[in-house]
Formats: structure tokens, sequence, C-alpha cells
């Protein structure tokens, strides 16, 4: 039917207003509230532990001149780049084989890629402690087998257990949209392809993945996003030699007792991933991928 | 599915790979829940004897009660406020034509692109000036704040293809619009509200990071366990830990079959 | 503009008046100021294509949507601003929109309940509503296993128990199939006579238009083009649109050489002489340009060729066989094609052969037309 679009109900603004008042009205008070007063401290200083109600832009210029603060952004960044690659890479099979060739175990696959995600979080990252540590599963399972002689000490606590810690993190969260793109590529296409010609490795290079990529972007900049902000798993499984920002923040708050540092930094951290989403905005529409 | 191009090539390292990934998420978690049965008092390799013990002693530590019983309770309400508010929410979005859409999606979904350190930072902020606020009652705060999005967004995408016919009939028929809310929209859409609750439950009771850093004195379970975690490692832990984890696993896996139950459904009617 | 409907039969009381009702939508209209009534106990079908407004007008009616300009009277008065649940009007969808966790029985009492009527006598009239529409012994199943034909049923009870000053029907025998299509058509209708309720039908399909109402709104683009029962649509259509879009229908263009009521003599450039045809609604004078209409079941052939009084010549350019008629294609000039139906027992035309087609003056009719792209002009 060609009828505009109308709402079945009387003045639709008045009924959305009213729907959408306790969300809206929560969120001001809890959400944009608790983010504006982060904005307004990060100017702030502090001087001999008391807070100076001033403007300054101190605690921005200290991210870039303290080296630690710095190193910490850039680690966040190198390992929330590194596990969005590695994820993207160990996904994209999981997706495909869920969309294309679970058949009739589609749904259990995929409720299965879920469920973990719903355990709590630090249990999982607890748990990777006991499996990498120098008394741990792994070292000695390996050990037991003749594997290696000593136990391997750089598994546990150190950027390499971090980055596995936040890959099996975030890993459903790359598997997701990767499905959901993958199984809107119909397999008449692809017939369709090799009708004309094209061997199956082509026809996955000229139609599966371009048609997939918004789901990839979207998988990606999401890994990114939770990624660069992690606290736990570099908390539990980093060690403390290098530091992620959300823990330098933790370090600024607790034991600085720099607030209007801490809320620099996150208020920084917040900048970057609102630049990537908003990359991601231009970049890929929602319907594309949702 | 036969005679599709890449069927006869390699197809084993596709399901090699994809069943290595699932052992991969699991592992952790089969590795908390086999520890619990070990009878050594710090969990090592290998497990020779298997006990129970643990699951008593976890449950008399009147510690871990206390916090398990303090995040069941801020799980239950924080997840009621989150539906609450989030049933007229997606309602709304769903089915009223309204100006920016978009935008207010994004604002919407705030809560969850901010990392939950940042939402917990701010939130202690807020609650300083507010003192009262910093405890439970902030975690609850803090946890139907995360909450509320995942129920509107659960909800709005199921009200999507709600038929609105229905709703035209029943007014129609005589029903006004909390009428027809009543007769028609509730009971429709019981599975995704159950299901939106659900969730909301389950993920409050797993969250760490924000209700960290607004509990004050108070302690949830997860708060509880980074506590031991840092400095004891007890099978206790585990024991509890392996609860949890059932109830959630059972908890979240019937939310998904809810949801995906009400999809078919839909489908045929 | 539109000449003013005829009014129904003055002794019945009007169920629904729609007095100069415009829509609009920003700048599209899609009801352009539209006035008819609905007499008590009629059946009127509002006909048209996709997007000619005739969907808009209903939901106008039931009170989903308001008018931005005009009136809607039912017999309570002006129902501007009366929400749907406060207006007596019931609506069947076009896809049934039966409340599927609800039995037949809750489904058609619906209405009934929310009007308050006790238990007892709901379940007595959901009861008598089941036999007058077949469906005894249902009302304890589940709307999951009904037929199509059964849920049709049920959405039509649910709207009819009610008692409502108006029933209104949004092409509800869309997702029927054929056979089943033509069975419920002359259900509705029988029911409709039976109960004595007013039905206000909206369809895309001009069979089922046809077949079913005592009166007929041709619509188009905002407008009604003609109301008037069927066979008059049919037989004596207003203008080209309506010739047009009802049947199928020659148009042969001319103009007015003489007007001898009721007969009008027509100069054309694809006959020697001119034509004769009757006059239908709007006058016309000598020198307007005129369509002359012609349905094919009225168009004989002269298969010798020959023929000169109110025929026109020229080749057989197609025989389709399709059952109860074979259909000649006559390629009569350059631009213009007539089709003849020849009945079974008369021998068809040659392919290629040079024929005349003939009709008799009282089953052609004109109707004006513009003369170069009129706003009424054939879709």
């Amino acid at each position: 039917m060609e009828r505009p679009a109308d709402s079945f109900v009387r003045r639709p603004l008045a009924h959305a207003a009213v729907g959408l008042f306790p969300l809206l009205a929560w969120e001001a008070l809890f959400f944009l509230l608790p983010m504006a007063i982060l904005f307004v401290y990060s100017f702030w200083r502090m001087r001999d532990f008391r807070l100076e109600i001033t403007f300054t832009l101190d605690n921005y210029a200290e991210i870039v001149t303290n080296p630690f603060l710095w190193k910490a952004f850039v680690l966040s960044l190198e390992i929330a780049v590194a596990g969005t690659i590695v994820c993207a890479v160990i996904a994209y099979p999981v997706a495909y084989f869920i969309a294309k060739r679970a058949g009739h175990w589609k749904t259990l696959c995929l409720v299965g890629v879920v469920i973990p995600f719903w355990t709590s979080f630090i249990l999982r990252a607890y748990a990777w402690k006991l499996l990498l540590g120098e008394q741990g599963i792994i070292n000695s399972g390996l050990l037991r087998l003749g594997l290696i002689d000593a136990p391997l000490a750089g598994l546990l606590y150190s950027p390499v257990a971090t980055s596995i810690g936040l890959v099996y993190g975030f890993l459903p969260f790359m598997i997701m949209p990767l499905y959901t793109s993958i199984e809107k590529v119909q397999d008449s296409w692809l017939q369709a392809a090799a009708d004309l010609g094209a061997s199956p490795w082509r026809a996955f290079r000229e139609v599966t993945f371009p048609l997939c990529f918004p789901g990839l972007v979207v998988g990606a900049v999401f890994t990114f996003i939770f990624a660069v902000g992690e606290y736990v798993i570099p908390a539990l499984l980093g060690g403390g030699k290098s530091l992620m920002v959300a823990q330098a923040i933790v370090l600024e708050f607790e034991t600085q007792q720099n607030w209007p540092g801490g809320a620099a930094l996150a208020i920084a951290l917040l900048l970057i991933i609102l630049a990537m989403l908003g990359l991601l905005l231009r970049w890929v529409r929602m319907e594309d991928v949702l | 599915m036969t005679g599709e191009p890449g069927t006869r090539r390699r197809p084993g390292w596709l399901l090699a790979h994809t069943v290595l990934i699932y052992l991969f998420f699991y592992l952790p978690i089969l590795t908390i829940f086999f520890f619990a049965f070990d009878t050594k008092p710090i969990p090592g390799w290998p497990i020779d004897t298997l006990t129970v013990r643990w699951f008593g002693e976890g449950l008399q530590d009147p510690q871990l009660l206390e916090a398990l019983w303090a995040s069941f309770w801020i799980a239950i309400v924080s997840a009621t406020l989150a539906t609450v508010m989030g049933i007229p929410a997606a309602m709304a979005l769903a089915w009223l034509p309204i100006p920016g859409k978009r935008l207010l999606m994004g604002v919407i979904l705030g809560p969850i692109i901010v990392p939950p350190m940042v939402l917990g930072l701010g939130l202690l902020l807020l609650f300083r000036l507010a003192p009262d606020l910093l405890g439970a009652i902030g975690v609850v705060i803090a946890h139907t704040t995360l909450n509320v999005c995942f129920s509107t967004l659960i909800l709005y995408s199921r009200l999507l293809g709600f038929r609105r016919s229905l709703l035209e009939a029943a007014m129609d028929l005589g029903a006004t619009e909390l009428r027809t809310f009543r007769e028609v929209v509730l009971p429709l859409a019981f599975p995704a509200i159950g299901a939106a609750f659900l969730l909301a439950f389950t993920g409050s009771f797993g969250e760490f990071i924000v209700a960290w850093f607004v509990a004050g004195f108070a302690r949830t379970l997860p708060i509880e366990i980074w506590t031991w975690l840092r400095y004891i490692l007890s099978p206790k832990v585990n024991a509890i830990a392996t609860l949890i984890m059932v109830v959630s696993i059972t908890l979240s896996t019937l939310a998904q079959l809810w949801i995906i139950r009400q999809a078919r459904a839909t489908a045929r009617g | 503009m539109a000449a003013a409907p005829p009014p129904p039969r003055p002794t019945r009381e009007i169920a629904v008046t729609v007095d100069r009702v415009t829509k609009r939508y920003g700048q599209t209209v899609a009801v352009d100021d539209v006035s008819f009534e609905v007499a008590q106990g009629e059946f009127v079908t509002l006909l048209g294509p996709s997007g000619c407004g005739k969907t808009t007008l209903l939901r106008l009616i039931s009170g989903f949507i308001e008018p931005t300009a005009g009136d809607i009277r039912l017999h309570e008065g002006s129902v501007l601003g009366v929400p749907p649940y406060r207006r007596n009007t019931s609506m069947v969808f076009q896809d049934y929109a039966l409340f599927p966790h609800r039995t037949v029985a809750q489904n058609i009492g619906f209405g009934l309940r929310m009007r308050g009527v006790p238990p007892a006598a709901i379940e007595r009239r959901v009861e008598t509503m089941l036999e007058l529409l077949n469906l005894s012994g249902l009302g304890g199943r589940r709307i999951g296993a009904i037929s199509g034909g059964q849920a049709q049923r049920v959405a039509l009870g649910r709207a009819l128990v009610v008692e409502p000053a108006v029933l209104l029907l949004d092409e509800p025998l869309g997702a029927l199939d054929l056979k089943l299509r033509k069975q419920m058509q002359t259900e509705l209708k029988g029911i409709q006579r039976r109960v004595g309720a007013t039905f206000l039908y909206v369809t895309h399909d001009q069979e089922e238009a046809l077949t079913m109402s005592d009166r007929v709104a041709v619509m188009s683009r905002g407008h009604i083009e003609q109301l008037d029962a069927p066979l008059d649509v049919y037989r004596r259509p207003a203008n080209p649109f309506v010739a047009d879009f009802i049947g199928e229908a020659n148009l042969i263009p001319g103009r007015v050489a003489a007007v001898a009521p009721p007969l009008v003599r027509v100069e054309s450039e694809h006959a020697p002489a001119p034509l004769t045809a009757s006059v239908a609604g709007p006058e016309v004078k000598p020198g307007d340009p005129v369509l002359i209409v012609v349905r094919p079941e009225d168009l004989h052939v002269d298969r010798t060729g020959t023929r000169t009084e109110n025929a026109v010549r020229g080749r057989v350019r197609d025989v389709v066989f399709s059952g109860p008629a074979t259909k000649v294609v006559v390629e009569v000039g350059p631009a213009l094609s007539l089709a003849a139906l020849v009945r079974p027992g008369e021998a068809p035309a040659a392919d290629g052969a040079a024929v005349a087609v003939w009709w008799a003056p009282e089953d052609a009719v004109v109707v004006a037309r513009a003369a170069e792209n009129p706003q009424q002009s054939l879709k």
C-alpha cells in the first residue's frame, strides 16, 4: 500500500514522550550527569590533596608528557588492535561455519556462543589464571608430557596473557555481527557465481567477503572499544609491569588520589571511543548489520 | 546445502576450527567446574580425589553468603527497574514516529558503549555529592543504568515485528490504549519481557567493575570474589563460582530459548 | 468537479456521512474533498487502484486518522476527534488481526467484553454469531488451529457481533485462493443481507466490487470518480478512467457532431460515417471531444467487412481463446485496436482478415474527454 506511514495512536508525539520519559529522565540523571561531572572534573586540579576548582588543561597535557600515562595509552591501543585482529581472524571461520554449515544446529551454536558471555566475567578471568599460572593446568600438563623442562613463566602476568583474555572475552562480539552479515549472503548468489565460472575461493573473495564487510567492521569496532577500556583482564592477568589505561585510571584515583587526573584520562579514553564510533557510523549503516 | 560450490573443498578444517574455538570458550568454565570438586586446598593439577566439601564450606561462609544475598536482591531490583522503564520506551521507539530516532537510540545505548569503568567513575563522583547513595543502593542504580539499555534494545527488536493490526483491532473494538496494552501487548510480549528480565538479572549478578566503584562498603559477590582473587586462592571460591555459573547458564539458556520460541511463534502468527 | 452523488433511497436512514473530507500528508493529498453517504443496510464498495485513497478513507471513518478538513458523521453526530474505541464502527482487517493468544470464542467476544456486556450475554451472542457463520463448535479452538476461510469468518464475526453502525472491511478476501474468494463473496453478501448490517468495503478487485455491492464508488487519486449501482458503473461510466478501470472497454475517440437524446452522433477519424451511441451522465455539446465506450461483449464482428452503420473497419490482429468466449482483436487504426468477444458457436474471424466491428447504439456510451492529457486520463 502506498499510504504514507501514519500512527494508529492519536497525538503520537505526546504518547512517545510519556513512554520515553522514565528512561530518558533516568539516563539524564545517572548517565549524562555523571559524564558531565567527569568532564568538569578533568579541568580541575589536585593541589596538596585538596581539590582546587579552576580551569586547566594540565591533566590532559600530562597524558602526553608523563611517560607512564602515555605508555599506558599506547599499550592499550596496541593490545586492543592486536586483539581485534586476532579476534577477527579467529571469529570469521566460526561465524561462517554457523551461518553456512551448521544447518539444524544453527540455533544451538549461536546460543552456545552467547552463554559463556552471561557467566561472570570475573570468574572466567580467574579461570584463565588457573590455566596459565606456573602451577596452572597448561604448564602442569606440558611438564607431565615432557614437552618442557621448566614451567613457562611468561604465560601469565604478561601482555600475552592479557591478549588471550581479551580475545576470549570479546570473541562473541565479533562472531555475532559477522554471523548476521554472512547469513545474508544467499546461497543462490554463490551458485550464480559458480555458474559464471568463479572458483570457490574467487566467489568468496568477490561475493561473500565484500558483503559481510559491514559485519566485520562493526564487530571490529566494538571489540576494539571494549578492549581498549578493559580493566579486569589486564588487572588479573597482565601483571604489574605494563598497565593499560583502565588500570592507570584506577591508580590515579586510588593511589595518587588525583581525581582530576583520573577524570582526564577517562575523558580521553571516551574521546577515542567516540571517534571510533564516529568512523563506524560514517562507513557502515546500521541497517546493513542489524 | 549439497551442491553448494564449497562443499567438497576442505570441509574438515572449518569444522575443526569451530570445535576448537568452542572448546576455547568453555575451557575456563570447565576448569572452574572441575576444580570445585578438587580435594586439595590449593587448586592444581592433577586432581586426585574429589569432594563436595568446598560447597558446604562455601555456603556456610558468612561473608560469601552476605555477598551472595546482596548480589541477588540487587540483581532483582535493578532488573525489575530496567524492565519497567524499558517497556514503554521500547514501545515508543518501535511503534511511534519520532524525530531524531537514531540520535536518541545512540544516547540510550550510551551506557554500554562507554567503558564500564568510566561509568563507574562518573557515578562515584556523582554519589560523592549524595553520600547516602554509595553502597548497595548505588550498585542498584548503576546496574539499572546498564541494564535498561539491554532491556530496551531486546524489547525494541521484539516489538518491531509486533503486528500493529492487532493493536488497531483491539482499539477498534473498544479498548483504550491502556487496555490494549494489558490485553494484547503484555500477553504477547511476555516471553520477550521475561527474557529481558532474565538477561538483566544475570548481567547484574555477574557485573563487577561498576559495582566495585560505587559499592562503598557493601559487597556484591563479584566484589567479594575479586577480593579473594587478589589475595587468597581458595576452593571455596571455586565452589561458589561453580554454583553461580550453573545458575547463570541455566537462566540465560532459558532466556535465549524463550526468545527463539517467540521468534518462531511470530513467524507463524 | 465531481458530480453530486445520487442520493440513496430516501426512505432509509443514513448510517455514515462523509462531508467534504480531505486528508493531507505534508504535500501529498491522499483524500481530496470527498463527500458521500452510506444508507443503513447498504453495501457500498470503495474501488480503485493502489494509492487511490480508499484505505485512507476507511481509516478516517474508523478513527485511526483525523481528516485535515471536512466532517464525518455517524448516528450520534460528528465523530471528529473521537478515538476509535469510542466510535461505533468496527473493522475487518486485511490480515484478520485475530488475537493469537485467545480462542475463537474469546476473539469474537472481545468487543462485547470491552463494552461491559455481562458474561452470560456474551456467551449467548457469540454462540449465535458462530451459528450464523457456520462455525458452530469451533468456539474453543485456538486461532492457530483454524483454516484461512474460517479465520476470515471469525474476523467478520468479531466485528459484526458488536452491532456497529457501519462495518468497515479492508480487502478482507485478499489472502484467499480464487475459489474460496468467490465462495466468501457470496457468503459475505448473504450475511450482510440477513443481518441487515451496513457494509463499507474496500477492494481493488472490480469483479468483487460489482458482485457484492449495492453501490460502487470508483476512486482515483483521492477523488470519487463515480458512485453508482454496479450496473450503472459498468454500462454508463462517467469518465474515461471509470470506463477503463471497470471491465474491459473499447474506447473510440471522436467529436460530438449532434446530440439527440438519448442518442448522440460522433464523428471519428476511425470511421467514414458518424457513429451513434447513447448519452450517459454529463451533458455533451457538439464539438466536445469524447470517447465512445463499447464493451467487448457488445461489439459484433462482421466477417464480410462490408457493414457501415455504427461500424469501424480494420484487420484481425489476434484471436485468443479463453474458455467461455473467444476474443478477436481488430486493428482499426495505427494507435487503436478494438476487442470483440465472440460467443462459442459463432465462427471467429481468420487472422489477418479484413472485417468490420459494429454495435447497437444503446450498447455504447459516450464519455467526455479533455483534448490533451486530461487529469482523469486512462492509466
